[in-house]
């Protein structure tokens, strides 16, 4: 096995805070929800697995063989998917679980203009998706949720993808910094108006003025 | 590629900065030596980008000298032994190349005596590059060929930037060397540059094209056909439509290069990844910089 703070890179000298704060980043980056949808998802967990070992490894010999802390902490997860009752496209969706995106968009492709109902849509396009073509994934998304507003597998992807557009997970966020311009001061005289407006109603937020 | 893919500077530090400086100099002394003095001009960040990458694995040392252009000015470079330089010197020719010939066939007969002068003088350089370099000027060709097809069926957004993605995808996957379990991320990460390239381009000449009844996949798509000219605040939807269609594309580009190993130059790979292209984005699409004058920008 690699060495373990190489892993983590932090150096032998690092403190129990530095290294808990370097597996944390780590554990960020590499966290198997975010790639649940994209092909990634197997390198992705090889490399979880590598860093939950090497943390392991490092806290168990810190503190003398005793097992303890994070381990098994973040990992696993992420199954996703599965079966949702009444599928009307059970083969398509165990291709899809099984990475045989073409094999599944050829019989997508397949179905009858009127055959294709909100499960149709929410399936295409998360083959778009993975296939790396978001701008007609989330078409296919947003036609799926327009469908059925009521299913959460469907507002799930479109909200995943809907977060990615807003520029959180990359690119650029226009508002941001717009909002969040809030320090001490503004709190404060926030917390002062407040005051008043209650106190003109006959009510007190803060007794001393 | 277009210079879009460069390092946000105010984020990087001194030393990275200069170091991403030398690989932008180191590239343009190769290119020189390789392909003349004239390949100079087709230098570019986005192969300065290829150059780090393909370095990745290696051990490189800097050394002091003169400028080629400037002899007054100092100047660092970053020599390796490998081919990464010369890839990347290869590439900036080819693009520039088929840069070129693309303009040549847009544009009319006096307007286009320029750039075919120019091409006069890349086509016996983009020559050389493919002798040395068969399967990389295959890919570019194919690309080019790909994207001419689907622009002229007017194709949807996604099947437009596909042939750059696939061309990208191609040229970082091979740069996986002895590693194969690097290559599907470093595909992905290809895969997804390229097609934040493309729609970038397109988001950046969206206006001009609209002007002069070009294609561009953003304006079936925002259902801008058949005009001219954008009010102000269509302007801005639209502005805001690609910068969403940009950062879906770059969320996907982060979690792909958050899995490849990136070696020696990893911290300006990264600060281009998470800073540098959102940065682009809002030079482009919400300062519009291009439009104003040098003077206003200082």
């Amino acid at each position: 096995m690699n060495d373990p703070y190489k892993v983590l890179g932090v150096s032998r000298s690092a403190t129990d805070e530095e290294i808990k704060d370097a597996y944390r980043k780590l554990a960020k980056k590499y966290h198997p929800d975010q790639y649940a949808e994209s092909p990634l998802k197997e390198l992705a967990d090889e490399k979880m697995k590598e860093i939950n070992e090497a943390y392991d490894t490092i806290t168990a010999q810190r503190r003398g063989g005793s097992r303890g802390g994070y381990n098994a902490g973040y990992g696993g997860g992420a199954g996703g998917g599965g079966y949702s009752a009444g599928s009307s496209f059970g083969d398509v969706r165990s291709l899809i679980m099984s990475g045989r995106f073409a094999d599944a968009e050829q019989i997508l492709n397949g179905v009858p203009a009127d055959r294709r109902n909100a499960e149709w849509y929410f399936l295409k396009g998360s083959v778009l998706y993975r296939r790396g073509w978001l701008e007609e994934a989330k078409d296919h998304f947003s036609r799926a949720c327009q469908m059925d507003p009521s299913n959460p597998e469907y507002s799930a992807a479109l909200n995943q993808a809907m977060s990615q557009r807003g520029g959180m997970y990359g690119g650029y966020n226009p508002n941001r910094g717009m909002s969040s311009d809030c320090n001490a001061c503004d709190m404060c005289s926030g917390l002062l108006m407040a005051d008043c407006c209650c106190e003109c109603m006959g009510g007190d937020l803060i007794r001393c003025c | 590629m277009f210079g879009y893919v460069r390092p946000y500077k105010p984020e990087l530090l001194v030393r990275e900065y200069d170091q991403y400086k030398a690989v932008y100099c180191e590239l343009c002394r190769v290119l020189g030596k390789e392909y003349g003095v004239m390949a100079r001009f087709a230098l570019s960040y986005d192969c300065a980008f290829y150059a780090m990458l393909a370095l990745r694995e290696e051990q490189v040392e800097e050394r002091r000298g003169r400028c080629v252009c400037n002899p007054l000015k100092a100047c660092a470079y970053l020599p390796s032994s490998g081919e990464a330089y010369k890839k990347a010197a290869a590439l900036c020719v080819l693009l520039t190349y088929h840069k070129l010939r693309d303009d040549c066939m847009d544009e009319g007969f006096f307007s286009s005596l320029g750039s075919r002068l120019l091409l006069s003088i890349a086509s016996p350089k983009a020559k050389k590059a493919a002798q040395r370099y068969p399967s990389m000027a295959g890919a570019v060709e194919r690309a080019m060929e790909e994207q001419r097809k689907a622009e002229g069926e007017g194709a949807g957004v996604d099947r437009c930037a596909e042939p750059t993605a696939d061309l990208l995808r191609e040229l970082f996957g091979e740069l996986c060397g002895c590693d194969e379990r690097q290559r599907p991320a470093l595909e992905s990460f290809g895969y997804f540059l390229g097609r934040w390239v493309y729609l970038m381009d397109a988001a950046d000449d969206l206006g001009e094209d609209m002007r002069k009844g070009s294609f561009n996949p953003f304006i079936k798509r925002l259902g801008l056909e058949g005009k001219k000219e954008l009010s102000e605040e269509e302007r801005r939807a639209a502005d805001n439509a690609c910068n969403e269609a940009l950062n879906a594309t770059a969320a996907r580009l982060a979690l792909a290069a958050n899995l490849v190993e990136l070696g020696t130059f990893g911290p300006i790979i990264e600060n281009v990844v998470q800073k540098g292209l959102g940065e682009i984005q809002r030079e482009i699409l919400f300062l519009h910089v291009k439009e104003k004058p040098k003077r206003e920008l200082r």
